[in-house]
């Protein structure tokens, strides 16, 4: 029981967990760079982020200068970093380590979708949302989840006479299996929906991209949680990340959306930031040694970010045993000192998920929770 | 020294080099091509003038054809379901004479069937498909992914050969390329002409071999950087990897990270000829640029795959247990294709598949075993693996078991109401609401076979009903009343859009809903298959 000390349970619900999930195995090494040591500049002489420039952390690690608009979370104690996290998959596939990091495990459904389910049934349709086109598998199995880019989009249309979708929803009510959940899903959250100013601004001067997806999924969960719809999880996805050629060239733009982005979304939810969580995640970090492309291939390690809901932040948490030979995992990877599991935990206790309901979230894992919250 | 053309790719060249616009301009040798070019733009123009926005497309109705008669899938109805995009009018009628069997060795055999309708709708991107990929490059930035996108649907929508146009989609996921990555712009259109279209019904080996080598596949998994300059030089994995675990073994198919390493030290070397050869290219490959530049003209040369035998690592390799012998330099690549291909694991993982596009999500142990045994033995021949699958029993006993994928759901309904579109960009944001415009798959897997992936698309798939029943899609139009009359009245037409007869509450609900033809396509029983 030790163990789960940092489990306490909140069942406050009007808490929203918003999970990004940083999508072709982000390199934790630029976006958190381990100053402190030597083997980091070895391994990587042309990509490798000179001490200069950063933005010192904790004098071991620094915040790449992209992530700027981040730094005053950090200081403020908001902001948590994990480095050395991953999931126990040793494929390096992107398939089956997202697949592991979204399932929780080899089970069916995702770890975000039976959280939910064992937090007890939502009254609301939008309880779980992913602003992306496709459901992603974090969400799979959820009591109620919706996908969709945008909330204008989420009518059936003005022309229909209201038999339209009662006909249409007689004839669903009828089937049997997954067309019948789905439709009950869409139908109720058509409703719910109806009642969302959508031309809200962002509050306290926070700017989002227009043209950045990113920040546009940001902007609009910030609209629907602001709503008080109901929305107690939110998938939003960072993708691009699969940085094998070129990547200083490829993976600027992506640094910096998601530190502009992180900070809009901070600053537009204002008081709200203390009920709300955000939790930065993604496959597995890239190897330590940069490739002839000038890229790097898939590695093991990478680095997860938890903001807001409380979260006692402003130093580095959990291990990290340096990046010397004997240390790195074969091929020459950063090794997953911490399971990400062990950072969830804690957050969807937070969340309202109840103590003996770990076993089922993430099964078969002896859970060794991170201390989040101090 | 020695930097070889394969010679396999140089002809694949050479035979559509002809219709190349710019040689044309510059040695003004290809008038007989271009005339003829000329003469079936100009066919087009004049006789079919109304393509161009999309009209005219529309198929003649005999007056009230058959209809299905049941209430349930019958065999002929489960055959239009799986083996094409959903039945036009009058499919469920020459189906039922000819007989399923017939039917299914009819769409094995495109090549002996003409597809008049299917060339008119896309006859203004002819040229352009003929083109060599070097052609390509001379468009612009954003101008090929659109037209592929757009010439792909329409053949989905079109196409006597649909049989055909699913296994181009079902290779298209199971090759996926995003164009959306770099040089992919340009090169995905040949990929999808060289690779898919060209081996969609033949030997999958041949398939693999082809896509290896495909210069959007090289950029794609970074192929084409994969390129050893000092023997320090690591190989770059990414293609190796994703060789096994999406193309042919499977991830549990068997292999190890070192064999990752290693198939990936064999494949380096090959390369081709990118739209732009940057400085950073230059760098990783001075002397190949540098005798680009001196020897030959680039605009000739790009598009061209070729193998740098300075750059491949050729010392001995041990692939899945199988030995290669140091020195065999670019023989590697076929060493490897053979051992991927051939290998048991690729014959289950491919029929796992081939079972969940044709028979069910969850597709039984025994009908993988027959398809994979049969894949084995015809050593990847199409046309033999798809015959076992369709004689097996679960095949026969799942009707109606499948939930439409979204593109399979919009050209079913834009087949069931006989309309003409154009399937440009109103037709394709639809496509992308519901999370499956064609080509638009941003990682390698390709879109997801299984229904669960989809059920969030319900809604988008209930405004294209009623966009598609009103008349509200620019550029695509249906005759509703002329469809409805020529199909025999209500009843008829609801039997044939739903491709069996209609429940007595369907029909209730069709009657109440105050729009009966959105209705069906919105329906629940028209997302089955």
């Amino acid at each position: 029981m030790s163990a789960l000390a940092h489990l306490t349970t909140n069942s406050d619900d009007k808490r929203t967990l918003v999970v990004v999930f940083l999508r072709g195995g982000a390199d934790g090494l630029s976006l958190v760079v381990p100053t402190a040591d030597e083997n980091y500049y070895r391994a990587r002489p042309r990509l490798a982020l000179k001490k200069n420039g950063l933005l010192d952390l904790d004098g071991n690690f620094a915040l790449n200068p992209l992530l700027a608009p981040l730094e005053s979370a950090w200081k403020e104690g908001e902001l948590a970093i994990v480095h050395g996290a991953g999931c126990e998959d040793t494929t390096r596939s992107h398939f089956e380590a997202q697949d592991l990091m979204e399932h929780g495990g080899f089970v069916a459904g995702g770890w975000l979708a039976r959280f939910l389910r064992a937090r007890g049934p939502s009254i609301s349709p939008l309880s779980a949302i992913a602003l992306s086109p496709t459901m992603p598998d974090v969400l799979s199995g959820a009591p109620s989840a919706t996908a969709f880019q945008r909330i204008e989009e989420f009518s059936i249309g003005r022309k229909t006479t209201p038999a339209f979708p009662r006909e249409l929803r007689r004839l669903y009510e009828m089937e049997s299996g997954g067309l019948r959940g789905a439709a009950e899903s869409t139908f109720g959250a058509l409703a719910r929906i109806e009642s969302i100013d959508t031309n809200a601004a962002p509050e306290n001067g926070a700017t989002y991209d227009a043209n950045d997806s990113f920040h546009q999924g940001l902007r609009q969960t910030a609209q629907l949680i602001k709503a008080d719809v109901g929305v107690d999880a939110a998938s939003v996805d960072l993708g691009g990340w699969d940085t094998h050629f070129t990547q200083e060239l490829t993976i600027t733009g992506n640094i910096r959306s998601l530190g502009a982005g992180l900070a809009a979304f901070r600053r537009d939810m204002g008081t709200r930031m203390a009920t709300t969580t955000v939790v930065v995640m993604t496959e597995f970090g890239r190897r330590l040694g940069e490739n002839t492309s000038l890229g790097t291939d898939h590695g093991r390690g990478s680095v997860m970010f938890a903001m807001g809901g409380g979260i006692r932040g402003g130093k580095m948490l959990g291990e990290w045993k340096g990046l010397t030979r004997e240390m790195l995992d074969e091929p020459g990877d950063l090794p997953v000192w911490n399971n990400y599991r062990d950072i969830l935990a804690p957050i969807l206790a937070k969340h309202g998920a109840p103590a003996d309901s770990f076993s089922k979230i993430f099964p078969d894992y002896a859970l060794k929770p991170l201390p989040l919250y101090g | 020294m020695e930097i070889t053309a394969d010679a396999g790719i140089r002809r694949a060249f050479t035979a559509v080099k002809k219709t190349s616009r710019r040689e044309f301009i510059i040695t003004g040798a290809a008038a007989a091509a271009f005339s003829a070019t000329l003469f079936r733009a100009a066919q087009g123009l004049l006789s079919e003038g109304g393509q161009y926005l999309g009209l005219g497309l529309s198929r003649p109705i005999s007056q009230a054809p058959l209809a299905p008669a049941s209430v349930e899938i019958d065999p002929v109805a489960h055959a239009l379901n799986r083996l094409t995009f959903g039945p036009v009018a009058g499919d469920y009628e020459r189906v039922a004479n000819m007989g399923v069997a017939a039917f299914i060795e009819e769409q094995l055999a495109p090549e002996n069937m003409d597809d008049g309708l299917c060339d008119r709708a896309t006859a203004r991107f002819a040229d352009l498909w003929g083109e060599p990929l070097g052609e390509h490059y001379e468009e612009d930035d954003d101008s090929l992914p659109p037209i592929l996108r757009r010439v792909t649907t329409l053949r989905a929508i079109y196409s006597r050969h649909q049989l055909f146009e699913v296994m181009c989609e079902f290779w298209s996921d199971h090759f996926n390329i995003d164009p959306g990555k770099g040089d992919c712009r340009w090169s995905k259109p040949s990929d999808d002409r060289d690779v898919i279209r060209k081996h969609a019904l033949g030997n999958f080996r041949d398939m693999l071999r082809a896509s290896a080598l495909s210069p959007a596949m090289l950029w794609y998994l970074d192929g084409q950087a994969n390129s050893l300059k000092q023997p320090s030089d690591k190989a770059n994995e990414n293609y190796a990897r994703e060789l096994m675990e999406l193309h042919t073994l499977g991830v549990h198919g068997g292999y190890t990270q070192q064999d990752v390493m290693e198939v990936a030290r064999c494949l380096t070397g090959w390369s081709f000829y990118s739209k732009r050869e940057t400085r950073l290219r230059k760098a990783i490959r001075p002397r190949v640029f540098l005798r680009n530049v001196a020897s030959r003209t680039p605009f000739t040369e790009r598009g061209e795959v070729f193998f740098d035998a300075d750059h491949h690592d050729d010392g001995s390799k041990r692939v899945l247990g199988h030995e290669i012998p140091a020195g065999l330099g670019k023989d590697d690549i076929e060493r490897v294709i053979d051992i991927v291909a051939f290998h048991p694991n690729t014959a289950r993982f491919l029929a796992t598949k081939l079972c969940k596009r044709f028979i069910a999500d969850e597709p039984s142990a025994a009908s993988v075993e027959a398809v994979a045994k049969s894949f084995a033995e015809s050593k990847g021949d199409i046309k033999t693996v798809l015959r076992t699958l369709l004689s097996t029993a679960e095949y026969a006993a799942s009707a109606g078991v499948k939930i439409k994928r979204p593109f399979h759901f919009v050209v079913s309904a834009l087949r069931a109401t006989n309309a003409s579109t154009d399937a440009d960009k109103p037709v394709m944001q639809f496509l992308e609401k519901m999370g499956q415009a064609p080509f638009r798959y941003p990682t390698p897997d390709g879109y997801p076979l299984e229904a669960e992936h989809w059920h969030a698309t319900l809604l988008w798939r209930w405004k294209f009903a009623l966009a598609l029943a009103n008349n509200q899609i620019a550029g695509t139009r249906i005759e509703r009343a002329k469809l409805q009359r020529s199909l025999g009245g209500d009843a008829a037409m609801m039997a044939a859009v739903l491709n069996r007869k209609p429940s007595a509450d369907e029909s209730d609900a069709f009657f109440k809903s105050g729009d009966g033809l959105a209705l069906l396509l919105a329906s629940p029983g028209f997302q089955r298959c």
